[in-house]
């Protein structure tokens, strides 16, 4: 008997829908047939609509929350458009958790910095609840989250959270500001003027790809190595195992040698960004 | 396991007999070619009805026999008012008369479709084919299978068979291709016989060749990697159509797509070939811009780098994944290119000028 194909979906019941900002939704979903998902923070899903089609997306909660798993979508698309259309009790088809992850074993026991720019704060999200759940097993904590504008700001509940939690130094900034904003306005390397970073830190980012290289020319600058420095990459994965070629950066692919490269592991790779 | 032998007078009966039993897919001709004077005849691998259409003097074929466990369409899913199950749609097949470069081709397209992820809407219908290979009677015009993969023999296959005078050679590699022996009026070879055989494969060469090693090319590629502007000049007159990787045995990118049936409730999931040297191949969407206007970010947003990566993946990427290079030498890219400009050897032969040691 032949395997089944690597293809099918698995059904997942939307079980709570919040508008994240003007254009990006997020969805809590749930197996149909009441199975947990396994997965590492950092993976990808691929998710689909029948009849629209199936886009990668990083996984938005930590599995320390086994009840559920989150993902945001931004509406721009054929099929992102479709699934922000989609309501509570709706279902969604998943395949996957696929990829390697935020390589929990290296940043363990090491100060930690997200630098989450955009839609960046997605992915990186799953990692922020992991390290809030178990927080004994990281030193520091900090996180640098960028977006253009406040009301592109995701994840409101949790950023008011984080700013009252002294397990997370949350530094946030805008390009534009509105007059309610209280925070700070530039880009986000600003960032780094505003506090201190060990030498031993992990750090970790992702955020659109202009963000990378100015980002790691701030790091080199204080003198992180580049086997520490995590970066998620994003690209149109189509299958997510290593085959359709869409995601392939020189001779590795995003989708099962990625989405998460030490910045060391690009030095041979100059598609990356 | 063994060598069998039958005469050109049996061969026929023995091809119209493996056509009642199976369906048979071989080399024939489609069409004439006569705006191309140096080779006046189009082949292509498809369904067999009768022996007296079999070409095994074929040079090569428009599209490589990949397409039979891979079509350029390939439904992968249906759905319908939410419920959806795989589609496989399977059949027996012999596939007939592939050219040795074409078996080496099909050997990595098997490695590549069942690396860390089976694909079985692949490796099925590739375990239902019996794959038979045959010599090469004439050489295609663009090919330098001769220059590629000296040292790797095709073992993917389950039956080869050698043209020699008036009479066929075949070779029985697997239990598949020892079943079809009581389809035709097989004897067994001699050792003369065999001999012949051998010879016969070995004299035929390429009509085209590379001037370097693959160790060679592969250093030589990697050098020639940071000069986007010599790969530029390369690709200038590219359009960026994708025939070249449309008609390579060993490309195997795709893309995947929905489509509804009319009836707005049912529908498929398809996957398509897809081509690295078209433009949005590697381009992604940022969202909307301040304005509101479309933002993308593309990869390789130019032809030269789209050729670059096309020739680094034939030559340098895959080689330590396969134990060999992803290009088989047949020719098909230069033969197909709307351009005139994909031909590996000149591309190869141009860059290891500049960059061979």
């Amino acid at each position: 008997m032949t395997k089944p194909s690597i293809f099918l979906p698995k059904q997942a019941q939307i079980i709570n829908v919040r508008q994240n900002s003007e254009s990006e939704k997020h969805f809590t979903l749930r197996f149909a047939d009441g199975k947990k998902i396994h997965f590492e923070p950092g993976q990808i899903l691929e998710v689909s609509l029948f009849g629209f089609g199936e886009i990668p997306i990083g996984i938005a909660s930590s599995p320390t929350r086994q009840h559920s798993f989150d993902i945001v979508v931004r509406g721009i698309g054929r099929v992102s458009k479709a699934i922000n259309k989609l309501n509570k009790g709706d279902s969604l088809y998943i395949r996957g958790p696929y990829g390697n992850g935020f390589k929990l074993d290296k940043i363990r026991n090491h100060p930690v910095l997200i630098v989450a720019g955009g839609l960046g704060v997605c992915p990186t999200r799953s990692l922020i609840q992991y390290i809030l759940d178990r927080r004994s097993e990281f030193k520091h904590f900090t996180l640098f989250y960028g977006a253009c504008h406040p009301s592109q700001q995701l994840f409101r509940d949790d950023l008011s959270d984080w700013r009252k939690n002294n397990d997370i130094e949350l530094l946030e900034i805008v390009d534009r500001p509105d007059c309610d904003w209280q925070g700070y306005v530039g880009v986000i390397t600003d960032l780094f003027d505003k506090t201190q970073v060990d030498k031993d830190t992990r750090v970790i980012v992702c955020g659109p790809p202009i963000m990378f290289k100015f980002v790691i020319q701030k790091l080199d600058q204080l003198g992180i190595a580049h086997e520490n420095i995590f970066v998620d990459l994003e690209r149109r994965m189509k299958c997510a195992i290593g085959k359709c070629g869409h995601c392939q950066i020189n001779h590795k692919y995003v989708c099962t040698d990625g989405p998460v490269f030490s910045v060391k592991d690009l030095e041979d790779l100059p598609e990356a960004f | 396991m063994g060598f069998y032998c039958i005469s050109s007078k049996n061969f026929p009966a023995f091809i119209d007999e493996l056509i009642h039993q199976q369906s048979v897919i071989a080399p024939q001709l489609v069409q004439s070619k006569p705006y191309n004077p140096s080779s006046s005849e189009f082949f292509s691998f498809s369904l067999l009805k009768k022996a007296s259409n079999l070409r095994l003097d074929y040079d090569t074929t428009i599209l490589p026999p990949k397409k039979v466990f891979f079509p350029p369409q390939q439904v992968l899913l249906s759905f319908k008012n939410g419920e959806f199950q795989a589609v496989l749609d399977l059949y027996e097949t012999i596939l007939f008369g592939v050219h040795p470069y074409d078996l080496l081709a099909i050997e990595q397209t098997d490695f590549l479709f069942s690396d860390k992820y089976e694909d079985i809407h692949y490796t099925a219908q590739r375990q239902l084919t019996t794959i038979i290979g045959s010599n090469i009677q004439r050489s295609a015009e663009h090919s330098f299978f001769s220059s590629m993969n000296a040292n790797v023999k095709p073992s993917t296959h389950d039956g080869f068979i050698t043209k020699i005078a008036d009479t066929y050679i075949y070779e029985v590699l697997t239990g598949k291709a020892g079943n079809l022996l009581k389809y035709g009026q097989f004897t067994d070879a001699s050792q003369q016989q065999i001999d012949l055989a051998v010879k016969e494969n070995e004299r035929v060469k390429s009509k085209s060749h590379l001037n370097y090693s693959a160790d060679e090319i592969k250093q030589g590629l990697e050098k020639s990697y940071a000069d986007l502007e010599l790969w530029e000049q390369l690709a200038k007159s590219c359009y960026a159509c994708g025939s070249c990787n449309t008609s390579c045995p060993t490309c195997y990118c795709f893309n995947i797509e929905d489509k509804w049936h009319i009836d707005q409730i049912s529908g498929e999931r398809t996957r398509y070939w897809d081509s690295c040297m078209t433009e949005d191949f590697a381009k992604i969407s940022l969202g909307p811009g301040k304005s509101g206007e479309a933002q993308t970010e593309n990869f390789r947003p130019t032809t030269g780098a789209r050729m670059r990566h096309r020739l680094m993946r034939k030559m340098v990427y895959l080689n330590d994944k396969l134990g060999t290079q992803a290009c088989v030498g047949c020719g098909r890219c230069a033969t197909s290119c709307t351009a005139d400009i994909a031909d590996p050897v000149n591309i190869i032969n141009t860059v290891m000028e500049k960059y061979h040691d």
